[in-house]
């Protein structure tokens, strides 16, 4: 399979070099905004007449060659006056597009990609875009906007429970999601545990979820990829936009540093619910923040350079005896070169860390852990002709690892210095990618990634016998950690593992008639990095470990087959996605491992799978005073870990057991209602198949306590989830020419007050000594209000 | 930890509810449970010893079924055979003979209904608990009593403990387990917190001498049992298997444990 992918590959590309004979030009250039000169990304510049078309790339850019002739070419995005104009093209063209904000449709953006024509055509399927301003009308808890719930209800995402770190697509752990700003990783995508996300949506520009068919570009994690893109700042005028709201506010501030060539952006975020907690006599503090940065430098009409930051923190802290401060931290450089009109560029050089620390005085020790890395990163677009265009570029990341430092917080404390065995590794890739449109009806995308991992040396490594470090004790059929019987030492510049893997990316869209195509696509994708977590969700104490001599990466295929169409003039769409994954090498536990402070995780952890198959179904309407989806999602996610050998038993006797976000039915509707000039109306309907979950079989009686007795993993079900919230937005009547303009919006969340389990504990009473099943329900009715204002 | 973090955030946010809820179970067929704790109180001659044997029962139900009709018989490695005589039919098996060696080998044996059960275990030493310390305002919201149990680790052998805070006059019995991985031959304390502590309350702290497969055995079963099982940052439960098998019939394995420890016993009043 892997051959004849590779092999089609070539034969296509060659076949198509050999074509160019008619003379050729080239119209290019940079589309943005015409108030902020904000470059705008995924704008459509259409050539009717021919049928053929391109978009701007992540920074604006678009570039087309075609044989010499008068065009007309139409320039749309939504939410935008369309342009329409008559173009020579008998030399190359560079044309800087400025496109206006069409006012009847202000606020009216709904997921843009997918929705225009051309989408139809291109072979990118399971990808979803989102806009800040779709983001920020969706309605939510405590009224702050957030990227990750709103994403959460497209179809194939979900998450793990109401108080859960990240989110999960198509049956994929939170770990496995590539999570890029501004082209950089993020590690921790949550804020107080998953209640907000670390993104401050009037930072954000564009989001795109690829939840299959990746592109060759991306790599490194195996479920989807979430890229982000932060704002550029407005290089024409000064302007401050903010909100206030319930937990936190945000005040953003843009404007030149020199008119029409550079631009800053300065944005920070932060929660306040903490200064009132005094009011209640309460000394305990729950905290964060973030800040966004960027500046951006216009250098020349071929040169752009972009430094780009972000840090964010979340700080918890109780009376003196504890205290709890995490987060990421960002910092970016890029520079856009055009070799020529159709060869485009961007180098990026990237630090990102995270940082957890934990201050536990009433025991006397402080714990540090974190993971930093240096990415160098160099894509290159070549727009070859109009019905060919190659990505091509290279990616190497270098990683330090710190698993964890202990130290004791006093002179008197009984616990001892310790500091866990630092880890190092080094990921590079090489890929290509091609877009290439067969025939009016037939658009193909082929790529391959060549991935490599090195682990490289540490100062010392276990080794074990039959390098075997967990072992499986048959008398009691549990099992168990194994001894090491050696150490060995290593040289930083050692390499103690290496892997190598061959990523095909395939996807083709075959065009039934104007409004409807066929579209499908295969994804061969590796994980060198695995987030340490048997929980349900992740939490932020969780440490991040490399593959290595006793971890093996992760590899994923994933099959998807789709339907697409667009009806009603484009006012409605649809898409029906079906997909099928399987996943190797998944971590499982062994029972009681102890992920933290372990020096020797090799020892707890086994090499199970994973798969996910499902059918996703998106019905959206894009236009007119009602917009909104219904996204319903049928899918199945599950995992197994066989025994090693017939006599070991597995993790749950060796069957396949639910993931812990394995939801069979899950349904959203979301919708916006426009009143009338001063009222909008936005709301949201849940309904999930409660998660799994785990529940005793039985109980009995050991050294005095009650020990309820659990059988098969995840065998049992959460009542099912569903919920209703509403919010209203409040536009007052505001003058053209008044520069502030503001809008409040009032939220109510869970809306008929539903007390949907987030989990059920089973333990003995302390009241009565009986056992009893108690229900935690995390939001009930949550009303909020939140004031926004722009200057 | 994790789970101290959830709550912090979730007392704090001043959102969350919980409330006692009706759940259809069903229940797996009955198991052999066995409750097999000697303990050696520091200062005595550790004669009297009891077994527990009982039977699984549904989730809800408040009745524990005792296994009765067994017999139950202790062996050391001097060829010492230690029988222990049901008390009627309660389950509950005695015997005063009992001699304890430090580090000595004994093993368990078990017949019940024709299977016999076996089970081997080392009796580990335990270290004194030499004083404790209080401080009346301790938990989140400083309402808590918080009781510190200091103890000396042996250097440069690995130790496990077990400790027990039972409070006699409710019959409450909390557990915790801890080893010695990062406080190697220091003076470090077991701790305890509670919010329905109050001066004069009496306060058993008992320490036991564990081995490291019984610290690993009760580390499980404590995090299933805990009161804040069942939450997202929890570990996901499963059986919880022990050290005592099933030779006659494999697959009917029992639960529960057969742990030997030279215990020290604290008795606190609370200031």
């Amino acid at each position: 399979m892997k051959h004849l992918v590779f092999w089609a590959a070539t034969a296509l590309f060659f076949c198509n070099l050999s074509l160019n004979a008619q003379e050729k030009f080239t119209l290019s250039g940079i589309i943005s905004e015409e108030k902020s000169n904000e470059t705008l990304i995924g704008v459509n510049i259409i050539f009717p007449e021919t049928g053929s078309g391109t978009t701007t790339n992540a920074y604006g850019f678009y570039s087309i060659t075609l044989p010499k002739g008068t065009y007309s070419v139409i320039v749309s995005y939504l939410g935008y006056t369309t342009i329409t104009e008559t173009i020579e093209l008998n030399s190359d063209i560079t044309k800087h597009i400025s496109l206006v904000e069409s006012l009847e449709n202000l606020d009216t953006v709904i997921i843009t990609e997918n929705i225009e024509k051309l989408s139809i055509k291109n072979p990118q399927m399971s990808v979803n875009t989102l806009t800040s301003s779709t983001i920020k009308d969706i309605p939510v808890v405590l009224g702050e906007a957030d990227i990750i719930k709103a994403i959460t209800l497209l179809p194939g995402v979900t998450n793990a429970g109401e108080a859960s770190s990240g989110f999960n697509v198509r049956g994929g752990s939170a770990d496995q999601n590539l999570i890029l700003l501004d082209e950089a990783t993020i590690y921790n995508s949550s804020h107080l545990f998953g209640f907000f996300s670390v993104f401050n949506p009037d930072a954000i520009k564009d989001l795109r979820l690829f939840k299959g068919g990746i592109p060759a570009r991306y790599g490194g994690r195996v479920s989807s990829v979430l890229d982000i893109y932060q704002k550029e700042g407005n290089s024409k005028a000064f302007h401050l936009n903010g909100g206030i709201g319930i937990v936190a506010s945000r005040l953003l501030a843009e404007g030149p540093i020199e008119k029409d060539k550079g631009s800053f952006l300065f944005g920070g975020r932060s929660s306040y619910a903490h200064l009132f907690l005094p009011l209640f006599d309460i000394n305990n503090i729950a905290y964060f923040y973030d800040l966004n940065t960027k500046l951006s430098y216009k250098l020349n009409d071929r040169n752009n350079i972009y430094l780009s930051g972000y840090f964010g923190r979340d700080v918890f802290r109780i009376e003196d005896s504890f205290e709890n401060t995490y987060g990421n931290s960002v910092l970016n450089f890029r520079w856009n070169h055009l070799f020529s009109d159709k060869l485009f560029s961007n180098l990026s050089l990237i630090y990102s860390d995270y940082y957890y620390n934990l201050k536990l005085s009433f025991v006397e020790f402080d714990w540090i852990s974190g993971i930093q890395n240096f990415n160098i990163k160099y894509d290159l677009k070549h727009y070859l002709n109009d019905t060919f265009k190659l990505q091509y570029g290279l990616n190497s990341i270098y990683y330090k690892f710190n698993p964890g430092e202990i130290n004791p917080t006093v002179e008197t404390s009984g616990i001892n210095p310790f500091k866990l065995i630092d880890k190092y590794a080094f990921e590079n890739a090489l890929y290509v990618d091609a877009e290439h449109k067969v025939s009016d009806k037939l658009a193909l995308s082929y790529g391959l990634r060549f991935s490599s991992f090195f682990r490289l040396g540490q100062d010392e490594l276990n080794v074990y016998a039959n390098n075997q470090p967990v072992v499986f004790n048959e008398d009691f059929q549990i099992y168990e950690k194994a001894n090491p019987t050696d150490t060995e030492a290593f040289k930083r510049s050692d390499v103690i593992a290496k892997f190598f893997n061959l990523e095909p990316r395939f996807s083709a869209a075959y065009q039934i008639n104007s409004n409807s195509s066929v579209k499908g696509s295969y994804n061969r994708m590796s994980q060198y990095l695995h987030l340490l977590s048997n929980t349900n969700s992740p939490t932020p104490l969780d440490v991040w470990t490399p593959s290595g001599k006793y971890v093996k990466p992760q590899l994923l295929d994933q099959y998807a087959l789709g339907y697409f169409k667009n009806f009603k003039n484009d006012v409605y769409s649809l898409e029906i996605e079906t997909f099928y994954k399987t996943i190797k090498n998944r971590i499982d536990y062994i029972d009681g491992a102890d992920l933290i402070a372990n020096n020797a995780i090799e020892q707890v952890i086994l090499n199970g799978k994973a798969r996910a198959y499902g059918l996703e179904f998106l019905l959206r309407k894009n236009k007119g005073r009602f917009k909104g989806w219904l996204a319903y999602t049928l899918s199945k996610s599950e995992q197994q870990t066989t025994g090693r050998t017939p006599n070991e038993l597995g993790i749950n006797n060796g069957n396949w057991y639910n993931t812990p976000y394995d939801k069979t039915h899950d349904i959203s509707l979301t919708g916006s209602f426009k009143l009338n000039d001063k009222w909008e109306i936005n709301s949201n309907f849940l309904f999930q198949t409660g998660q799994p979950a785990t529940f005793p079989n039985g109980q009995y009686v050991y050294n005095g306590i009650n020990i309820p007795n659990y059988g098969a993993r995840n065998k049992n079900r959460l009542p099912a989830y569903n919920r209703l919230d509403v919010s209203l937005k409040y536009q007052p009547k505001q003058s053209e020419n008044k520069r502030w303009k503001s809008h409040w919006v009032f939220g109510v969340y869970n809306i008929y007050n539903r007390k949907n389990a987030t989990s059920i504990n089973f333990s003995q009473s302390k009241t009565t000594g009986s056992n009893e099943a108690t229900r935690l329900s995390i939001f009930g009715i949550v009303p909020s209000i939140s004031y926004n204002f722009k200057l | 930890m994790k789970q101290l973090l959830f709550i912090l955030l979730i007392n704090t946010l001043l959102l969350s509810c919980e409330d006692v809820i009706q759940v259809d179970l069903e229940t797996a067929e009955t198991r052999m449970v066995i409750d097999a704790s000697l303990n050696w109180e520091k200062g005595t001659n550790g004669n009297m010893q009891q077994i527990k044997l009982s039977l699984t029962a549904p989730f809800f139900d408040d009745n524990i079924p005792p296994a009765t009709g067994a017999i139950v018989t202790v062996t050391d490695t001097n060829n010492n055979t230690f029988n222990f005589i049901e008390d009627g039919t309660t389950g509950i098996y005695n015997n005063n003979m009992f001699i304890p060696v430090i580090n000595g080998e004994y093993t368990l044996s078990i017949i019940y209904e024709n299977d016999r059960y076996l089970a081997t275990e080392t009796l580990k030493p335990v270290t004194p608990i030499e004083f404790i310390e209080q401080k009346n305002d301790g938990g989140f919201a400083g309402d808590e009593i918080e009781i510190k149990a200091f103890y000396t680790d042996p250097k440069d052998i690995e130790n496990f403990y077990l400790f027990e805070f039972r409070k006699p006059a409710l019959n409450t019995i909390n557990l915790e387990v801890y080893d010695d991985e990062f406080t190697d031959g220091n003076q470090i304390f077991a701790f305890y917190s509670d919010e329905n502590l109050s001066s004069g309350d009496l306060l058993e702290i008992i320490s036991y001498g564990i081995s490291s497969r019984t610290y690993n055995y009760l580390n499980i079963l404590l995090q299933q049992t805990d009161n804040e099982s069942g939450d997202p940052f929890e570990a996901q439960p499963a059986t919880v298997r022990g050290n005592c098998i099933n030779v006659t019939n494999p697959n009917n394995y029992p639960l529960g444990y057969f742990r030997v420890s030279e215990t020290h016993i604290f008795s606190y009043v609370v200031d």
